[in-house]
């Protein structure tokens, strides 16, 4: 904290806001302040309230309690529309693109051009867009397409274009880079420091820390519904504490013992879509990395593992068994579970319990003559949410409630209690906050002492680097290199994925 | 950043408008059909008569189908279609007088009744927040009964001169009309409340979100839904020449399966009102089709369900291979 | 199909040459106009249950005995209740140029417009059972009112005019309901000691009509007489499951209740059993026929009903105790001055009768 800043007028101002939902409290006496000519971060983890927060701040949701000042007056945000007027435009981490409309009316919705009747027509609409889309350097997306018909990245630069186009004083952006690839993050930012020299202010989120350390001027911490602390400099480490409220010594936890050869899992000249062959063994207690470029073959090697993708040919032995599995039912069976990415999409049930969701899967083995054993159930899902630090309200909410980290250990608790003896995670740790990362990795690594099998892909090329025993690198749809745990580097890796004779 | 090869504004157009293509290509070929099946069992082309009576028949379900597009696209559904039908039928029946000045009073008063009857449904749906199938099926019910009480038994009588100017049964003035009504479709369309009740029907948090409101957007569908058919049942009373309380009732029914058969999601926010027309005019040729076809009645409407089920698969599948094609592009 | 059609059309088109070419109306009643066959199409609206059914099958049936077969060349057509669409139909009738159109219709007013269309273009319309108001066109009926007060006279007299009575009514706002419960009301004031104790609608429906009876029986006091308009076997029903005793009683003429008549589930019912005849349609289709021949003036027919009463009432004739409840005993007429008598067959499936189909008009 600066004193001097604090003397010049803020241009927005959050003063102890809540708001609750049902019984949790989202947001409880949080502050904000910014300032003109200010890129400013929020951190915390998945649930610290910095999406509710903005979504307050952006007329989405209204307050319970507490004041929201624009450049020194309250505002009154009954709705977005209110936050517009005031020249405060919000990207929301859920889009509001209208996706059966065509970029350009969702671009112009509502400041449509028009004729003298009052009427648009699709040529003046396409004409208008494409005049915006050149003021911010856009050129490969169509103003005609319907928005349902492009790539995630591409709806979500037509919504930060949007609130660029209409210039605004502020800004607020909900974690705007984790669809995006680089390049477009790359001009998002320029467009950032654009309005920043302008003298705007910009909020933005990420879990990416590289990208706050590139471009805040000022972080601020949340946990709990609440700031606990704005600066002006931050290491990742102090964030982590900060945003943890205990002390991480290392956000990777020591690599687990070396294992004993022991096959759980070999797989022999396996191909299906993109991947055109593989072949390797893993051990138990090892945390095998697959590491390389997306799209080369590594989701349909996870996919067919777990049955969920025919395979074209090639052999899969676990214990030394040959199977084949047909679905993911016949692999969970043969004892191998799956952690996808995407968790709302794959797995869990959000209206369920957490308790339902973690013994979905021993229902079976869980019950005589076909009654459950409720009791003995429920016995289970504690002990198992306690084990895994599940933070819920109680084993009886639903799973859609819980922030995106928890639900994914949800998951993982699940095969746990279904005694899988393999585990494929399968970059697990996108979208998912360091604090919670930490947990993941931990939960991993003690999945492998206790002799369990991990098959691990990340995007994320520290993580191997960090946790796996060996890293094989899939390059078009072939194992192009395999590296020992000594001497491993994320650097290496890449080099691996791009080059042929990376690998030594 | 790249430019990737643009599609031309035509796929994007044929994307867009694929269920108003459809239809279209639908009533081509229905059209075709009962011509050529005309021609086989009459030895001669259907003629002006054939012609303007098909358009005079189809005036009140064009107009329903219209009706209920602009529930349907907020992602409602309009059952009172069918009562607000009856008591516009029922009270042109007996107030209609004989004056062109009070034809002209009595049809604008009998409009209105029917935008404040539909506005009452859009107040329950969009305040209330209620689901529109229950809203609309009690206060069908409600709009029956009333019809019934105004005009218990069928009678009154519509004067000549009506009947010829809305439906002229010498030449195909009807026309006249549904130009009328694509071009109120079309201006809707480019018109502010056009656009949101698109959005509202496509993704109603996004659309608020976007500064549109979705209570006064719903209101105003729902009202347009009355209005319009009322219209219908003024159309149904000038066609018959008299009043019955009943004969809107297949209404309800009827404009969905236009509504459908033109390609109107009935989840909401994509569609063409022209769609919901000429759906209404398919489902006259499939009458005809069938008729000349001198399929046994009573397996008749075996056929025509066949047919509407035929129609949809084809309209759905068909969609989403063209989703599928450009998903892949 | 498509070709017998075809030449009958240009055998037509000669025919009309050649009248243009003589110019003299007299010829169109003469002999050589007779060589063509009249097409006669029915237009129905609900097919939906036992009694249209029975209806169109009589209707079929006529078109394939003499005098018709070689007379008429007949469709037949189903629209449902929707007025447009039977509008529709007509109009293709219209563009097919038949002579005459027999109507069954949707709505009595929603056709008009079409029905002028039809006259003016010269074709005969007659309309039946559902009879339209537009005045061009025929209609064939019975008296409904008379339906009313035959039933309750016979249930009066039987009750020696005094007592409790129920009414069991049929679809409301309808002219059939309306006129034949007046019908009952104007009886029921000669007698001021007949109390009417309940009313309630049956719907024209056997089901209906027994779940509605079974819900008010509990709180009503004796019954001494039942006057019903349909779904009388249903009423009867409910009153042996309440375990009441069957008064005398006037219905329709479902084979349930004549059965009943002639005794039936062990009890024998007292009554008169008066039917709307499903032979409608065929008097209908002879008026189109004699007055497109030009020997019969075209106006209006009323037809008295067919009924039976528990002395008349003849097994195979009148009540069939191998064919359902539900079927109408009265697609024929009984008795020396019988307007139609036909078979069972043709009832039943549409199937000719054996010799001529005799059709009384009433005397023109």
């Amino acid at each position: 904290m600066n004193d001097a800043e604090g003397r010049r007028a803020a241009s927005l101002e959050a003063v102890s806001v809540s708001k609750g939902f049902g019984g949790v409290q989202a947001v409880s006496g949080a502050s904000l302040t910014a300032f003109p000519g200010e890129v400013h971060a929020l951190v915390g983890e998945n649930g610290a309230g910095k999406s509710t927060l903005i979504k307050l701040i952006g007329g989405r949701l209204r307050a319970d309690s507490g004041i929201i000042r624009y450049q020194g007056a309250a505002a009154a945000l009954k709705t977005p529309d209110a936050a517009h007027r005031q020249g405060c435009w919000t990207v929301f981490q859920e889009l509001t693109l209208l996706p059966a409309m065509s970029v350009a009316e969702n671009l112009l919705l509502r400041r449509e051009p028009r004729d003298v009747f009052g009427l648009t027509s699709s040529r003046r609409l396409r004409q208008a867009a494409e005049v915006v889309f050149a003021r911010f350097g856009i050129r490969d997306i169509d103003p005609g397409a319907l928005v349902e018909d492009l790539p995630l990245a591409d709806r979500q630069v037509i919504e930060i274009v949007r609130a660029l186009s209409h210039d605004p004083d502020i800004l607020l952006l909900d974690e705007p880079t984790s669809a995006l690839m680089a390049r477009e993050t790359a001009w998002l930012f320029g467009e950032v420091r654009r309005l920043r020299d302008a003298g705007r202010t910009v909020i933005f989120t990420s879990h990416r820390w590289h990208e706050i350390s590139a471009i805040a001027d000022r972080i601020t911490v949340f946990r709990g519904g609440r700031d606990v602390g704005s600066f002006t400099t931050l290491d990742e480490d102090e964030a982590v504490t900060l945003m943890t409220g205990q002390r991480v010594e290392a956000l990777y936890p020591p690599r687990p013992p070396a294992p004993a050869p022991a096959a759980a899992l070999a797989v022999a000249d396996l191909a299906g879509g993109r991947l055109a062959a593989a072949s390797f063994t893993l051990n138990r207690g090892e945390i095998l990395g697959i590491g390389g470029l997306a799209g080369h073959g590594h989701r349909e090697l996870f996919l067919m593992l777990f049955g969920a993708m025919p395979r074209k040919a090639g052999q899969i032995r676990r214990d030394g068994q040959e199977i084949r599995p047909r679905s993911p039912r016949q692999a969970i069976r043969a004892g191998i579970a799956l952690v996808p990415e995407d968790r709302k999409t794959e797995g869990l049930l959000l209206p369920l319990s957490v308790g339902d969701n973690l013994t979905l899967a021993v229902l079976g083995r869980e019950s005589r003559l076909g009654i459950l054993r409720r009791r003995r159930l429920r016995t289970l899902a504690a002990a198992m949410a306690a084990r895994l630090k599940v933070r819920m309200p109680d084993i009886t909410s639903p799973v859609g409630a819980l922030s995106g980290g928890n639900q994914q250990k949800i998951l993982l608790g699940r095969w746990l209690l279904a005694d899988c003896a393999v585990f494929l995670f399968y970059d697990v740790t996108r979208g998912v906050d360091v604090a919670t990362k930490h947990e993941i990795y931990e939960l991993m690594t003690a999945l492998a002492r206790d002799g369990r099998a991990i098959l691990y892909y990340s995007s994320d090329a520290e993580e191997l680097a960090h946790l796996a025993h060996r890293v094989l690198v899939l390059r078009e749809g072939r194992i192009a290199a395999e590296l020992a745990a000594s001497g491993l580097n994320a650097e290496r890796i890449v080099a691996a994925a791009m080059h042929e004779q990376a690998a030594p | 950043m790249m430019a990737p090869p643009r599609r031309s504004t035509l796929a994007h157009g044929l994307a867009r408008h694929l269920g108003l293509a459809l239809v279209s290509a639908l009533l081509a070929v229905s059209v075709i059909g009962y011509g050529g099946l005309y021609l086989a069992t009459q030895g001669r082309l259907p003629g002006g008569f054939e012609f303007t009576s098909s358009l005079n028949n189809t005036m009140p379900l064009a107009l329903a189908g219209l009706a209920q597009t602009m529930v349907v696209l907020t992602r409602g559904l309009d059952l009172s279609i069918g009562g607000i039908i009856d008591l516009s039928d029922a009270l042109a029946a007996l107030y209609l007088g004989t004056t062109a000045a009070s034809m002209a009073l009595a049809s604008a008063l009998i409009l209105l009744a029917g935008a404040v009857l539909g506005f009452v449904n859009g107040a329950l749906v969009a305040y209330g927040r209620l689901p529109p199938i229950l809203v609309t099926l009690a206060t069908l019910a409600i709009f029956q009964g009333l019809a019934i009480r105004i005009l218990p038994q069928p009678g009154g009588a519509v004067p000549e001169g009506y009947t010829a100017l809305l439906v002229n049964t010498g030449a195909p003035y009807a026309l006249f009309y549904v130009l009328a009504m694509m071009l109120f479709w079309a201006v809707l369309r480019r018109s502010r409340i056009g656009i949101a009740l698109l959005a509202v029907g496509d993704d109603e948090a996004a659309a608020s979100s976007n500064g549109i409101d979705p209570v006064v957007t719903k209101l105003v569908a729902y009202t347009l839904s009355g209005l319009i058919a009322a219209a219908a049942g003024l159309f149904l009373a000038a066609q018959a020449t008299a009043g019955d309380a009943t004969t809107g009732n297949g209404y309800t029914l009827t404009s969905i399966v236009a509504v459908v058969l033109g390609g109107v999601s009935l989840f909401g926010g994509r569609g063409s009102g022209i769609g919901a027309i000429l759906g209404a005019f398919v489902t006259t040729m499939i009458v005809n089709i069938l008729f000349f076809a001198h399929i046994d009645p009573l397996y008749q409407s075996f056929y025509e369900g066949a047919f509407l089920v035929i129609a949809v698969v084809l309209a759905e599948g068909l969609g989403r291979l063209v989703r599928k094609r450009r998903a892949r592009a | 199909m498509s070709d017998i059609r075809r030449r009958d059309w240009h055998r037509r088109d000669l025919l009309r040459t050649g009248l243009a070419l003589a110019a003299t109306p007299a010829i169109l009643s003469g002999s050589a106009f007779a060589a063509r066959k009249f097409k006669i199409a029915l237009s129905n609206s609900y097919i939906g249950n036992k009694w249209r059914i029975e209806m169109e099958n009589l209707f079929k049936s006529a078109l394939l005995m003499e005098p018709f077969a070689a007379e008429i060349e007949g469709s037949w057509y189903n629209s449902g209740n929707d007025v447009s669409k039977q509008s529709q139909q007509f109009s293709n009738l219209i563009a097919e140029r038949v002579d005459a159109i027999v109507l069954n219709a949707a709505s009595p007013t929603g056709l008009n417009g079409i029905i002028k269309q039809a006259t003016d273009r010269g074709i005969l319309v007659v309309s039946f059972d559902n009879v339209v108001t537009a005045p061009s066109a025929l209609k064939v009926n019975t008296d409904q009112f008379a339906f009313g007060r035959m039933g309750a006279e016979f249930v009066a007299k039987k009750m020696g005019g005094k007592g409790n009575v129920i009414m069991v009514t049929g679809v409301a706002g309808t002219h059939v309901d309306l006129d034949r419960n007046k019908g009952a009301e104007s009886v029921w004031a000669e007698h001021p000691d007949i109390k009417v104790v309940s009313r309630y609608t049956g719907m024209w429906d056997s089901a209906t009509a027994e779940r509605n009876t079974a819900a008010a029986l509990p709180s009503l006091p004796p019954i001494d007489g039942i006057w019903c308009q349909g779904g009388t076997d249903g009423v009867l029903k409910a009153f042996i499951a309440a375990g009441r005793k069957l008064p005398p009683t006037a219905g329709e003429a479902e084979n349930g209740f004549r059965k009943f008549l002639t005794g039936y589930m062990g009890h024998q019912v007292d009554g008169i059993s008066i039917g709307q005849p499903p032979f409608l349609s065929v008097i209908s289709l002879e008026l189109a026929r004699r007055a497109l021949a030009g020997d019969y003036p075209k106006k209006d027919i009323t037809i008295p009903f067919p009924y039976v009463t528990s002395e008349t009432v003849k097994v195979g004739e009148t009540v069939f105790p191998d064919l359902p409840d539900s079927f109408f005993a009265d697609f024929t007429d009984a008795g020396p001055h019988a307007t139609v008598k036909i078979c069972v067959d043709a009832a039943l499936d549409g199937k000719a009768c054996a010799g001529r189909l005799a059709v009384e008009l009433p005397a023109a």
